[in-house]
């Protein structure tokens, strides 16, 4: 039983530890508030369960997951990309919020509020993932690959650039570095594993719905990179680990389970508010947001 | 004809209650130089309050409803003196501003959430009457108030802002904050009067919101957000920009669902956000300053 409940929480761990660091290219290593980045989940976490319904094999669906993301991450780009601090910030909320009215009302396709059940698990190469151990060692091969990845992304040449033109747009661009470029590439590969994140998501939970998708959704995610520190990898990892695991404490504390959900996001604001008073840079962060 | 004046006073409605709650976001902007999401956090508040005091405890219903509105007020000084006041003095950038707003408003939607149960409640103040006909529209004598009341409230703003001693204050800390501090301008006083009066103004509107629908705890997000796209429409920290910004919105929602299925009506309002951050960050009546956009 109670492990059981531990493979459960570590496979929510990796899955949010994809979603983080993709953010922390955005957010701490490009300098871009993306607060659509839960939109990008969404949309791999629905493209995903669509495809595996008509029976597409999992692992097609799960690269199209991503690929469907990140075009709407080069999508989102190309408006935004004049934008800069909580003009920035207010766009790509809008954007989130368009994509959750397109999942609510397009019925057709998404079967709107009632969302989707019955979301198969995967499959690859002939083995079913349909027990959790199996699903967890699954996520967690992916969560670290992801994690490579990005980690060789930001510690490229491409990274550095990145990292110049969040602490200095203007001279990036004096340098001859296509700033526009450079930034749409990061909020694409962004988007791309957050849609990969929210395949995995969608096969793991087997129902999605779009209020699993909103901007209340993404504060969690927020808030992880923000108390791992923003441009740091290790940090964002560790920070999934504390932060998915402290509210299942609320359970065992024994509050009525009407209660666990409002406490848990009441001790993420709490713990958000104090980080940014306190503790600003989070615990392993090597800039501050400007 | 019928269906074209029902949805231009639905608009005008729509339009009377955003300019309330944009005008508000518009002042603290202003003066504050960030987005304080958890103004929505003021109305959903004021909201609870007065169903609270009057529903709950029998108060009278005017007694009520001028308690909920100063609490609502006080909500609003008290998250600038306690979290934002404490954020500026070490020199926070407006997107750590904006983000322990984000953190306010759902700090404040649970607790409402945990107190008051997350069922949709009704002050049951107002008789349910039968609306008016007019011109083959209808509206109902609340909806009649609500427009009434917003405008004298907007009026009065802009008479506070332009005539008063306070008003004054808070234009000079708008335009230049450290010159109005050398002529003995208190910046920290005025923005703790932009919120006091700015989540007041929220609280009256979500008074009227409680009244002419009914409480939910999320009422004040989706507020807040429309009220926001409002005042950047309108150009921020411009309140009569925003004020304009507000009726547009409610207008172009309402009359975008004869087209559309009225889901979409939250999207309208965010394609309209997007298309003027695209093309006029600075909204209709906002001025366009140097390091704006940065």
């Amino acid at each position: 039983m109670i492990e059981a409940y531990l493979i459960h929480i570590l496979i929510l761990i990796a899955i949010y530890a994809i979603v983080a660091i993709a953010l922390q290219l955005c957010l701490g290593f490009s300098g871009l508030l993306n607060l659509g980045h839960i939109a990008f989940f969404g949309i791999g976490a629905y493209t995903s369960a669509l495809l595996l319904l008509l029976g597409v094999p999992f692992i097609f669906c799960f690269l199209v997951a991503g690929l469907m993301a990140m075009v709407f991450g080069f999508i989102l780009a190309i408006p935004t990309h004049k934008l800069k601090g909580d003009y920035l910030a207010l766009a790509t909320m809008g954007f989130s919020f368009v994509v959750y009215a397109v999942l609510l009302n397009w019925t057709e396709l998404t079967r709107g509020p009632l969302g989707i059940p019955g979301i198969p698990k995967p499959n690859l190469f002939g083995f079913s993932f349909s027990d959790n151990f199996s699903f967890l060692i699954l996520a967690v091969v992916i969560a670290l690959g992801s994690y490579f990845i990005i980690n060789r992304i930001v510690k490229s040449g491409f990274g550095k650039v990145l990292e110049g033109i969040r602490d200095d747009e203007l001279a990036t661009r004096v340098l001859g570095k296509n700033s526009f470029k450079m930034k749409s590439i990061a909020l694409g590969v962004s988007a791309f594993f957050a849609g990969i994140a929210g395949s995995l998501y969608a096969s793991y939970i087997t129902f999605i719905d779009p209020s699993s998708f909103t901007i209340m959704q993404l504060i969690p995610v927020l808030l992880i990179v923000i108390v791992g520190g923003l441009a740091s990898l290790p940090g964002t990892i560790i920070a999934t680990f504390v932060l998915m695991a402290l509210p299942e404490a609320l359970r065992f504390v024994g509050f009525p389970s009407s209660i666990v959900g409002p406490m848990r996001q009441i001790l993420y604001a709490v713990i958000l508010l104090l980080i940014l008073i306190y503790k600003p840079k989070g615990f392993f962060g090597r800039v501050e947001m400007e | 004809m019928g269906i074209f004046i029902q949805l231009l006073i639905n608009g005008l409605i729509a339009g009377a209650i955003y300019a309330l709650v944009s005008s508000g976001f518009s002042l603290i902007y202003s003066t504050c130089k960030f987005v304080h999401f958890a103004h929505g956090s003021a109305i959903a508040f004021s909201a609870y309050m007065l169903f609270f005091l009057f529903a709950g405890w029998g108060l009278n219903f005017w007694i009520a409803a001028v308690l909920a509105i100063m609490l609502g007020s006080l909500l609003g000084i008290a998250m600038n003196t306690f979290i934002y006041r404490a954020l500026r003095k070490r020199k926070a950038s407006n997107i750590i501003l904006l983000i322990a707003s984000f953190g306010l408003l759902i700090l404040i939607e649970s607790l409402i959430l945990i107190f008051f149960g997350a069922d949709v409640k009704t002050i049951g103040f107002i008789k349910v009457e039968k609306g008016i006909d007019f011109l083959g529209a209808v509206i109902t004598p609340l909806q009649i108030y609500i427009i009434i009341i917003s405008l004298v409230l907007l009026v009065g703003l802009f008479f506070l802002m332009k005539k008063t001693k306070i008003g004054k204050a808070m234009r000079a800390v708008s335009d230049n904050k450290d010159v109005a501090e050398i002529v003995g301008i208190s910046s920290e006083k005025i923005y703790n009067w932009s919120f006091g009066i700015g989540s007041a103004i929220a609280g009256i509107a979500g008074i009227l919101v409680a009244l002419e629908q009914n409480l939910e705890p999320t009422m004040g997000t989706g507020l807040v957000i429309k009220g926001f796209t409002a005042a950047i429409i309108g150009g921020i920290g411009s309140v009569p920009g925003s004020i304009l910004g507000a009726f547009l919105l409610g207008l172009c929602e309402n009359f975008g669902i004869w087209y559309l299925p009225s889901g979409y009506k939250d999207a309208i309002a965010f394609i309209l956000l997007f298309i003027f951050l695209l093309f006029r960050p600075n909204g209709i009546l906002g001025k366009k300053k140097e390091g704006d956009r940065k």
